[in-house]
């Protein structure tokens, strides 16, 4: 059978690129390094009868993709749970951001009435600001050596949506892209937990503490990606690897072929152009054009022979950061951890445990010198709270993103570390739910370099790429920032390229595959 | 007395505002709190016969249409060269940059054979970006959120200017302007030493780490100089910093502006939205048509003026702006020249500026401390050594050594800066002795200089010596805040020219001559 389109990584953007490519028409291959589907959005059963999100413990897709791949009939179910984040303190109480903002509200004016009555109007107004990146990642980067009519249009619409926040929001945008989080915390907030809770937003994932420039930007695009400004990601039911069911069942629906534990090894590239791929088997797959939802450094790097690139363009891939700073704990347990003697539902979203800003800096400073802090920072969370049917009865799953644990260690390796790292995460939880450690089952830890081996995450890092200025305007590379790549028929989509992080890149490349398909 | 316009404070700025309005025919009055004129500018015999620039002990990019137009060097400037930066380091090498370009050449190959090629390609792309960057210096700065189209043709012409660069320029551009310093240089060069002396001008009078977002753009600072033509980019003035402002307060002068010390300034008198003039501390008031304000905004808005003459929410985005000063200054009289281990001798190392900055590492540790309250017991340490220039300054065969210390913070969790002046005097020698160990027997007199002091005695708010961090949220057209970056403020005929203005600190004078400028568009339109 011979194939129109070969997708490289079965990750949602993989799945979203294949499904659309197949609805368009092209007979479409995804291949997989790895055993199963989903990329980072996957679970595993750790423990017979466990399972668990394996590394990302939410996800989002643009709702426009949720409803073109009808992924609801697919087995898609999105719930929002009670809590959008529990923070327990140092001293035994909680704070929890209810769902509920009025709810919320009157948690926090236990810590703060100041914080209390701010809270609402802080989400509102970054909603708003939120809503101007939203803007852009819907609009495609500008072309400044050719630009055309569209480019000049989604200025002009991008500077009306900018201009129509008015002077407020305005100016926060303008002060805020290129603030530590820390700042823009403390201009609204004075009690601690809830200003840990927040700032927590900015440094996922990134090579940021919260006092470091730029990570405000986190906060707000991911804001502005998961439509929260706090709470990033959707739950599903039956765990967050349902998204990645429901995507392959619309893929195979629209006549996606999936092969799993079918690793690429080379992009063959003949007269700067691409017709084929090489599995690690040694067997050659041959299409008319070739999607990478793989990391861009990877692809381009590692699956394509450098002289096939100018050195100019290699040196710009070579210079993506990606840093790597999350690590993923994961346990069965068998009691619900006691957080703070919190009720389940106040433990239904996310539980970040720093009690202050200081803390996660504290944390990100180890990091910087190639170590990791004996007192991370984690996210937690317990989906089993709100789908017993991960775990046994009575029993359940935690998944706990730690962080920092930078990819580079000096000294030492991950491969020597990793139990460490997974005692300390085991004793910081259990430093704000008493009994944790006695209640472990099992455990497994995914260290920055598992990251890289297993999944394939260059560097560990969790977006591809750090979501720094430089790396949005330009992402992958300033210059080729509409998913083509300088070899013809290669495209690239994912986490590493304009507006990959909730699945509209595989979306776009799509369509554009499918225009210059027809074109040709 | 009636003035056309008075102007408060007479450091560089304030006496630059003043001289450009004078020889535009205005009648100038400036009020100067201190005893002499120069603000932070500033030239003091601190001990007898040893000459300091107290503060600011560089000239960094003053204008050359400053030095031009008010004809400074026949005032009396005369600026000398500061030739390279040398850091010694603790296994006992050094790095010596010097302006010569082949022998700093040589000088990186004996530490990496690839960074002195990467030298030579960063040379040329950073020159490239500081020509885009000229002409940003000397503009008023738009306003996003203006529909006014000469608001917005500004914009145009950046997003043309942008455009019109080299592919590899832009992508160079956008990564100076957004990206850290260290992870800039990561990019071109391997050499631990090397990265870390030239981050360190990215984190001056910020509160920020050389990993932080933000940086790396100042790095350009550096070769701006190369296209001003008219001197290197850092240099001294002949009699310290307070020569500069003495020569711009003698072209002031020469152009009929009048100035008065020892006139600190209690009040701004505003009647119906409009500033019509200044109450001094002693009562006097001066009435004029156009105060201009080189003082810093907290200073102007929450010292000077009645809250109630202001919109809320400018009086909030004042609030806001931040200070936090995070650098002190030690002034040394020393009996002789300070010999470094690792180059023994009075070589010509010590005529340029040297710099404590031996790894990236060591200079994140020293923000780290400060982060967390505390001032770094290893801090960054810019040093100079102007008597070997400019002999006028110390007695015969003595020396000045100007330190410049950071992270020395604001806000200390513990004690106060009278408590750790001394203290903070003693961590800087003692860092200074691991390289030049016969320090502390040469030293004869010393002078610290906290953030407090300079908050006190040169009205600096927190100690920030641009009148505000340099980060990029306070910015063009964002600095001082957000929708009043164009010299104007919400009170008709006030006008701020000071540091906390477009393009910011340092030995520029551009705020100063954008604002006065632009009071002159605005009074002849």
């Amino acid at each position: 059978m011979r194939f129109d389109v070969i997708v490289i990584g079965a990750g949602l953007n993989g799945l979203i690129a294949a499904a659309f490519l197949a609805k368009a028409g092209l007979k479409t291959l995804v291949l997989e390094r790895t055993d199963r589907v989903g990329g980072g959005v996957r679970m595993s059963e750790i423990t017979p009868g466990f399972r668990c999100p394996t590394l990302a413990h939410s996800a989002t897709l643009d709702p426009a993709i949720v409803r073109a791949l009808a992924l609801e009939r697919h087995g898609l179910e999105i719930f929002q749970p009670d809590a959008d984040v529990c923070a327990p303190t140092a001293d035994g109480r909680a704070l929890t951001l209810w769902r509920d903002p009025a709810r919320a509200c009157q948690d926090i004016g236990a810590f703060s009435s100041r914080d209390g009555a701010r809270y609402v109007p802080f989400l509102e107004s970054v909603r708003r600001i939120s809503g101007v990146l939203a803007a852009a990642l819907a609009s495609l980067p500008p072309s400044f050596d050719a630009p055309t009519a569209g480019d000049v249009f989604a200025g002009l619409k991008l500077g009306r949506a900018f201009r129509a926040l008015g002077k407020a929001d305005g100016h926060r945008l303008m002060r805020w892209i290129s603030m530590p989080v820390a700042d823009l915390v403390t201009e609204w907030f004075e009690s601690e937990p809830l200003c840990a809770a927040v700032a927590a937003g900015g440094v996922l994932g990134s090579f940021l503490g919260p006092r470091s420039a730029g990570s405000s930007l986190v906060l707000l695009l991911l804001g502005a990606i998961h439509r929260h400004p706090i709470a990033h990601g959707w739950c599903s039911r039956r765990g967050v690897g349902a998204v990645s069911d429901a995507l392959t069942e619309a893929a195979r629906e629209a006549g996606v072929v999936i092969r799993t534990d079918a690793a690429v090894e080379r992009i063959e590239v003949t007269a700067d152009a691409t017709s084929a791929v090489t599995l690690a088997s040694g067997e050659s797959i041959a299409a008319r054009a070739i999607v990478s939802s793989v990391d861009p450094k990877r692809t381009l790097l590692k699956m394509i022979d450098p002289i096939h690139l100018a050195p100019v363009f290699v040196r710009r891939v070579q210079n993506i950061r990606a840093r790597g700073t999350l690590a993923k704990v994961n346990y069965a347990v068998s009691a619900l951890p006691k957080v703070a003697n919190q009720s389940p539902a106040a433990l239904s979203g996310r539980i970040r445990l720093a009690p202050n800003m200081d803390a996660i800096e504290r944390a990100f400073d180890a990091a910087k010198y190639g170590g990791f802090s004996d007192k991370p920072w984690i996210e937690l969370t317990i989906p089993s709270v709100t789908d017993p049917s991960l775990a046994p009865d009575g029993a359940h799953v935690v998944s706990a993103y730690v962080q920092y644990a930078p990819y580079a260690l000096r000294g030492t390796t991950w491969d020597d570390e990793r139990e460490r790292l997974g005692e300390v995460a085991t004793r910081t939880i259990g430093r704000y739910a008493s009994g944790f450690e006695s209640a472990i089952i099992a455990r497994e830890v995914i260290t920055p370099l598992d990251l890289e081996r297993t999944y394939g995450f260059t560097g560990g890092h969790i977006f591809h790429g750090e979501l720094a200025l430089d790396q949005l305007l330009g992402r992958p590379v300033l210059g080729w920032t509409r998913y083509a790549t300088p070899i013809r028929n290669l495209y690239l989509c994912g986490a590493g390229t304009h507006a990959g992080l909730n699945g509209d890149s595989g979306a776009r490349v799509a369509k554009e595959v499918a225009r210059n398909l027809k074109r040709q | 007395m009636n003035y056309d316009a008075v102007v408060i404070g007479a450091g560089h700025n304030g006496l630059t505002a003043a001289a450009y309005l004078g020889k535009a025919g205005r009648k100038v009055l400036v009020l100067e709190r201190r005893h002499v004129v120069g603000g932070a500018a500033v030239t003091e015999e601190v001990f007898p016969g040893f000459k300091f620039s107290v503060c600011s002990y560089v000239v960094s990019l003053l204008r050359p249409e400053i030095i031009r137009e008010l004809d400074l060097p026949r005032h009396g400037l005369e600026i000398l060269p500061l030739d390279g930066t040398f850091t010694p380091m603790p296994n006992g090498d050094y790095l010596w940059r010097v302006n010569d370009h082949a022998k700093t050449r040589r000088e990186i190959a004996r530490h990496s054979k690839l960074d002195a090629e990467a030298y030579d390609e960063y040379g040329k792309a950073m020159v490239e970006m500081a020509r885009f960057v000229k002409p940003i210096l000397n503009m008023t700065p738009p306003d996003p959120l203006s529909s006014n189209p000469r608001e917005l043709a500004k914009f145009w012409f950046l997003l043309r200017r942008f455009s019109r660069l080299a592919d590899d320029d832009r992508y160079n551009q956008l990564q100076l302007m957004t990206m850290s310093a260290v992870d800039f240089l990561d990019q071109w060069f391997e050499t631990d030493v090397l990265k870390a002396t030239m981050a360190a001008s990215g984190i001056i009078g910020t509160f920020l780490g050389i990993r932080s977002p933000g940086t790396a753009y100042v790095l350009l600072h550096h070769y701006m100089g190369e296209i001003d033509g008219a001197f290197r980019s850092w240099g001294f003035a002949r009699g310290g910093t307070g020569a500069i402002s003495n020569a711009i307060a003698d072209a002031a002068r020469e152009a009929g502006v009048e100035i008065r010390t020892l006139a600190g300034v209690a009040r701004i008198e505003v009647k119906g939205g409009r500033a019509t003039g200044v109450v001094l501390e002693n009562g006097d008031q001066v009435m004029a048509d156009v105060v201009l304000s080189s003082v810093d905004p907290n200073q102007t808005f929450l010292r000077f003026i009645d809250d109630q003459e202001l919109p809320g929410d400018f009086v909030d985005d004042v609030r806001r702006y931040k200070f936090r000063g995070s650098s002190a200054k030690l002034n040394l009289a020393l009996d002789a020249l300070p010999h470094f281990t690792c180059l023994p001798g009075d070589g010509p190392h010590l005529r340029g500026a040297l710099s404590i900055s031996p790894s990236v590492d060591y200079m994140e540790r020293a923000y780290d401390q400060a982060k967390y309250g505390e001032f770094s017991r290893r801090p960054y340490i810019d040093m100079v050594i102007p008597s070997l220039t400019d002999p006028s300054v110390a007695p015969p065969g003595k020396h000045v050594l100007s330190c410049f210390v950071q992270y020395a913070p604001y806000t200390l969790t513990s004690g106060t800066w009278d408590e750790q002046r001394e203290a903070l005097g003693d961590a800087v020698i003692d860092t200074i002795a691991g390289y030049a160990p016969h320090i502390r027997e040469i030293i004869l007199h010393r002078q610290v200089v906290t953030p407090l002091d300079l908050e006190r005695e040169w009205g600096l708010t927190e100690g920030n010596i641009f009148q505000g961090e340099l980060t990029p949220e306070q910015l063009f057209f964002a600095r001082p805040v957000p929708g009043w970056a164009q010299y104007a403020t919400p009170i008709r005929n006030l006008w701020m020219c000071g540091s906390a203005t477009h393009p910011g600190g340092g030995i520029m004078g551009a705020p100063g001559r954008n604002a006065a400028l632009r009071i002159l568009n605005r009074n002849r339109g």
